[in-house]
């Protein structure tokens, strides 16, 4: 039955009260531990596709006529057009149309970073369009240019208002403490990079719009293009069945999209914008930049009192400000607790959402601080973090929370510390590190899902869901199978159609398992209850195999429809975890290898072990990189990128990987829909850069404040311990 | 536009192209052979791998006209017992980066039957996967006659 | 490749050579071509005239690094050079003589600004990002030499052969000033066709990078010991491949701020290289 009720949505820590239709979802929790088929490792369904090179990715589909779009973007870091001549353009063979700035939403008239978009054009080939563009006469007004987030807060350049929070009274807190660290911390801007680039083809059928699309979320693409050209949402299909990573960066249509719509529409013929690598660099978003003042106070006996952080975002041209701060806030219990936020508005490219926006970054800064506060205090890292445990969420309680598990289990991998202290040399050092995680991961409604199965006894999901390559469709097949008590392998998911299945929601902010998961059970629950009420008619026993009762059917079919329901009302849910990282350093060059990294997360029951050990490994790889060697730069003259290729912006290959154990602590939360299930897409990236820092400066006294930790940064750090007589552990508990 | 003769998974076949087009693009666009992806078109990324009388090149900035030697794509992999290695793995997220992956992968084991860690590491260090499945590939190359 | 129309043609002997951009395995050249910093209306495939295999201390320019990677009967600095450059495909791909003559991964350069190197009157890197440039000979121009294989040979004491000389490999190379921006002395049509090892006592070469493989050298030390005499030579340091009389001279080096880092790191990794001569 359903009702209309006002619940809190959140995605990537950001919070909206919404309100929604949901159902009832009357379905108890499984128990805990693993069941016949969720909670058992499960090779993915369409990974035989994918392997063999069989899938078709929005980068390769090719409609009949298709044409190619290239854009044209401002090489000045702040600009006006003052002039623009298409002609030449249109004179270049192989032109269809041209598009000037403000003729398709995203082509600008003013350029406030250098890759903003501001005219395009469609052709046969790409080379066409490319040569197409570069014809393109334009005259600009170069402005003024502002590229420090400091100088930007300065001037009062603000994408929106500072953030601010506090609670307790942090002042008196830190002046009666017995002990004062503070610190600065920086972090880099940092490419998501996918090996996909950004894409849409576009091609109108009628009055109806179809968009080809490497997305991270099919149904805002639907609805944000929908609003934007003034369309039924129904007459915008969205189609999305294999997409080569997102990471954050592929949740809206962006101005490809909205390009490739107009040429469209002017030339009858279906067009495809892509962005080129180069243009993966400057044009499709970044993890911002921060700048991060740090105070923490405690007392001797190592209960923190009081921190404060001043936290700079620099989001850029536009964008939004995300939650730096929020590690700060949430992770320790701490009564007196003061942050101020700013989002600096920069000539730079506007950043995106990337995997744990703000926490990840925030959560270095943080745990660098405790590490030295333990210092400090001469109170071993783990013992400092677990006294200062918070029981609720800034007085919300939560839905589930097992850190102090993660922290038990992480106890055997920080005992090694001693074993590998004691295999430091004289050029290189070791030592270990920890750091805990929080994040948010419960997903939200709605989402939606059918089933459908015939008298084969076969089963098929039906879903307008995407999968990202995290394998949620093998962890709905799984759910869908279990819940039906039929073999996994009788089971198929549909997915990436507008069309072609109900709302699912957005594959970002760890949501698509809490989200759809939960909705494919209940569809799965309403076609067994049917399946067991024909058995029941039958004279059969309820608990009939489906197999047989289905057998019966012959073209008839159980059609099956769940809902994903509201979250608990009134508490927090969120994710937790611990990393604890081996790492030798060579003292004479600062090269760092990091060798062991124990990954701990509470994400609630894991659907798919197998799955979530690749996504914890992602997380891992994908953080070493942010830890050591990517770094997008900008030329401090002209704010153009100087790194917009991937041999100068490097991402970590094979050579590059720990040792990762992966552990789970796999406990469902019982709060938190039929499932239990939290999202693991961002836990694993949030700890890894704090753990490796802690545990450099566990091995050779050396703290680093900056990610990237660059041979610059280590021998700097390095000589700085030097020079204060410090080497090896400094809180030897 | 010039003449031009590939041989590609054991066919023969005779092209048109200008002088300049990319092994890559003659693959995809004129043989309709997809499973070969360009991710970053200028030999940064390893995404485009192919093998070349089987040894791992880059397709994205081969020229197609000066290809001497037969070469295998991903397609021409189907049946190797490394498919089913890396699906048993799970050594594929989004699986952009696979097709390129398990090319290489097919090289090496043909040269070395049983590499050991290192040497899968050194051998598919060409090969990028931003999604981070490296461990899971290292554990498919290593398992991979079953 | 944005210009129709490109002739590529393939000698069968060096007699036929009469212009032309020159390219073997295209490592370079491809990219270089595609991002217009490399304009060519004829290609020239010298496959087959450019010699390749060792035999007796000579390697034909045209070897492919993954060749000389596996070639045991080479001194260690050119094989680790080899094993340390680029990624296995490119290795298969490229040869020596290419790789020798590969240009800067400056990013200014590479982006095409009008720098002292592309004829301008300006470094931008100077007072721009400037981390990853030289230390040495920096005045001019700041790029740095990107070349493992280079160091390696410079430090071996390679002389090459080419279609119209023999010369030291060091005179290949050159300082860009005002008036001649090249970095290399080879003439328009002249081919690296050979590069002569002497016999070598002892060699290595370490390489730092930020990540363990596929990087170009933040800072590469060669040495050897050839002839009684111990020859140092570095990549990543200079505009061209840098050699050193002694670790003292890194002294002497002219980083700009924030290339200040490859000084200590450059010093460590000499006397390690010196060392494991023995």
């Amino acid at each position: 039955m359903a009702r209309l009720i006002r619940t809190e949505k959140e995605v990537e820590g950001r919070f909206e009260e919404v309100w929604i239709v949901v159902e009832e979802d009357p379905l108890e929790q499984w128990p805990e531990g693993a069941r016949s088929v969720v909670g058992r490792p499960a090779p993915r369904q369409d990974g035989p596709l994918r392997v063999r090179g069989e899938a078709r990715y929005t980068a390769d589909i090719k409609l009949p006529g298709m044409l190619h779009a290239a854009v044209l973007r401002s090489p000045h870091a702040h600009a006006k057009v003052r002039r623009i001549d298409l002609a030449p353009a249109l004179a270049v063979p192989g032109v269809r149309a041209a598009l000037g700035p403000g003729e398709a939403h995203g082509l600008e008239e003013e350029a406030g970073w250098a890759g903003a978009p501001v005219a395009a054009v469609a052709a046969d080939t790409f080379a066409q369009a490319r040569a197409a563009v570069e014809a393109i006469d334009v005259e600009w007004g170069e402005l003024e240019v502002v590229l420090d987030p400091e100088e930007a807060i300065r001037r009062g350049h603000l994408t929106g208002e500072a953030r601010r929070s506090e609670r307790g009274d942090v002042d008196r807190a830190f002046a009666e403490a017995d002990v004062v660290v503070e610190g600065t911390y920086r972090t880099q801007t940092v490419l998501h990079n996918s090996l996909e680039t950004h894409q849409a083809i576009c091609e109108w059928q009628g009055d109806a719009l179809h968009v080809y699309i490497s997305t991270q979320y099919i149904w805002g693409i639907r609805q944000e293009v929908a609003e934007t050209l003034g369309l039924p949402e129904d007459k915008v299909r969205v189609i999305c069945e294999f997409m080569g990573g997102g990471f954050g960066a592929k949740n809206g249509p962006d101005e490809y999209t909205f390009v490739a719509a107009e040429l469209a529409k002017r030339t009858g013929c279906p067009v495809r914008c892509a962005l080129t690598r180069r243009e993966e660099h400057t044009s499709a978003g970044n993890r911002n930049s921060t700048i991060q003042r740090l105070r923490a106070a405690a007392r001797s006996d190592g209960t923190i009192v009081a921190l404060e952080g001043e936290f700079i975002n620099s989001v850029g041209w536009s964008g939004w400000s995300s939650p730096t701060e929020g590690p700060m806030r949430a992770l320790y219990a701490c009564e007196n607790v003061r942050t101020v936020t700013h989002a600096a508005q920069l000539n730079t490219p506007p950043m995106k959402a990337f995997r744990a926006p703000g926490f990840a970054e925030g959560t270095f800064g943080l745990e660098c601080l405790i590490e030295d506060l333990a210092a400090r205090l001469e109170i071993d890292p783990l013992e400092l973090r677990r006294s200062n445990y918070a029981e609720s969420n800034e007085g919300t309680p939560y839905s589930s929370k097992n850190l102090e598990k993660c922290y038990r289990l992480a106890e055997p991998h920080w005992e090694r510390r001693h074993e590998v202290r004691a295999r430091s040399g004289t050029v290189w050092k070791r030592g270990v590190g920890m750091a805990s995680q929080i994040w948010y991961g419960g997903g939200g409604p709605p989402s939606y899902a059918w089933i459908r199965l015939g008298s084969d006894g076969r089963a098929t999901v039906v879903t307008a869901m995407q999968d990202i390559g995290t394998g949620t469709r093998t962890a709905m097949a799984q759910i869908a199978a279990e819940e039906l008590r039929i073999p996994l392998e009788s089971v198929d998911v549909v997915l990436g159609d507008s069309a072609r299945g109900p709302y699912a929601s957005i594959s970002a902010g760890s949501s698509t398992t809490p989200s759809m998961g939960p909705a494919v059970r209940a569809a799965a629950a309403d076609a067994r209850e049917q399946i067991e009420d024909i058995a029941e008619q039958r004279g059969l026993p309820r608990d009939t195999p489906v197999a047989e009762v289905v057998g019966l059917l012959e073209e008839a079919q159980i059609l099956g429809r769940g809902a994903r329901g509201p979250n608990p009302t009134g508490m927090s849910v969120l994710t937790f975890g611990v990393h604890v990282v081996e790492v030798a350093v060579d003292v004479e060059t600062g090269e760092v290898r990091v060798e062991r990294v124990a990954a701990i997360h509470d994400v609630g029951r894991i659907i798919n072990p197998l799955g979530a050990s690749s996504q914890v490994e992602g997380g891992v790889i994908q953080g070493i990189g942010h830890t050591f060697s990517e770094n997008r730069l900008l030329d401090p003259e002209t704010g153009r990128v100087l790194t917009t290729s991937l041999d100068a912006y490097r991402m970590p290959t094979i050579a590059d990987v720990p040792e990762i154990v992966c552990e789970f602590v796999d406990k469902p939360d019982e709060h938190l829909t039929n499932l239990g299930s939290k999202g693991l897409g961002e836990p694993p990236i949030v700890p890894i850069a704090a753990a490796i820092a802690n545990a450099i400066r566990d091995a050779t006294g050396a703290e680093v404040h900056e990610l990237p930790i660059s041979r610059e940064e280590m021998l700097r750090a390095l000589e700085a311990a030097n020079a204060k007589g410090r080497r090896g552990a400094p809180a030897a508990v | 536009m010039s003449e031009l003769r590939l041989t590609v998974n054991g066919g023969e076949h005779v092209l048109d192209a200008p002088v300049g087009t990319s092994l890559a693009h003659v693959l995809r666009e004129e043989l309709g052979l997809t499973g070969t992806k360009i991710a970053c078109n200028e030999g940064h990324c390893g995404a485009c791998t192919v093998q070349v009388d089987g040894e791992p090149q880059l397709s994205c900035i081969t020229l197609a006209h000066t290809v001497e030697g037969e070469v295998t794509t991903i397609e021409g992999l189907r049946e190797h017992p490394l498919v089913e290695a890396f699906v048993r793995a799970d050594a594929v997220q989004c699986g952009f980066c696979t097709p390129g992956q398990v090319v290489s992968a097919a090289a090496l084991v043909a040269a070395n039957p049983e590499p050991t860690r290192d040497e899968i590491r050194h051998a598919m260090a060409g090969n990028i996967c931003r999604c981070g499945t490296y461990p899971k590939i290292e554990e498919a190359i290593l398992s991979w006659q079953g | 490749m944005r210009r129709a129309g490109v002739e590529l043609l393939r000698p069968s002997s060096l007699e036929e050579l009469d212009g032309g951009v020159f390219v073997h395995g295209g490592t370079e050249v491809v990219p270089l071509l595609r991002e217009g910093l490399l304009v060519a209306e004829q290609l020239v495939d010298v496959r087959g005239v450019v010699p390749r295999g060792v035999r007796n201390g000579v390697i034909g320019a045209g070897t492919t690094l993954a060749e000389l990677e596996a070639d045991s009967s080479i001194p260690e600095a050119l094989r680790e050079a080899c094993r340390l450059a680029a990624s296995p495909q490119l290795r298969n791909m490229g040869s020596l003589g290419g790789n020798l003559l590969q240009a800067t991964r400056c990013w200014y350069w590479r982006l095409d600004y009008p720098c002292r190197l592309h004829g301008g009157d300006r470094c931008h890197a100077r007072d721009g990002e400037h981390r990853e440039h030289a230390i040495f000979a920096n005045d001019f121009c700041a790029s740095a030499h990107p070349s493992d294989v280079a160091a390696a040979l410079v430090a071996l004491g390679a002389t090459l052969r080419t279609n119209r000389r023999e010369l030291p490999l060091e005179e290949l190379y050159r300082l860009p000033d005002g008036a001649d921006r090249r970095t290399t002395t080879l003439e328009d049509g002249e081919l690296i066709l050979e590069a002569a090892l002497p016999p070598v006592e002892a060699s290595a070469y370490l390489k730092a990078m930020d990540r363990r493989r596929w990087s170009f050298p933040q800072v590469g030390v060669a040495a050897a010991r050839v002839g009684g005499e111990t020859r140092i030579a570095l990549a990543g340091v200079a505009p061209i491949p840098w050699r050193l009389e002694s670790v003292d001279e890194l002294d002497r080096a002219t980083p700009l701020p924030r290339a200040e880092w490859k000084v200590p790191l450059a010093r460590a990794l000499v006397r390690r290289a010196l060392s494991a001569l023995g």
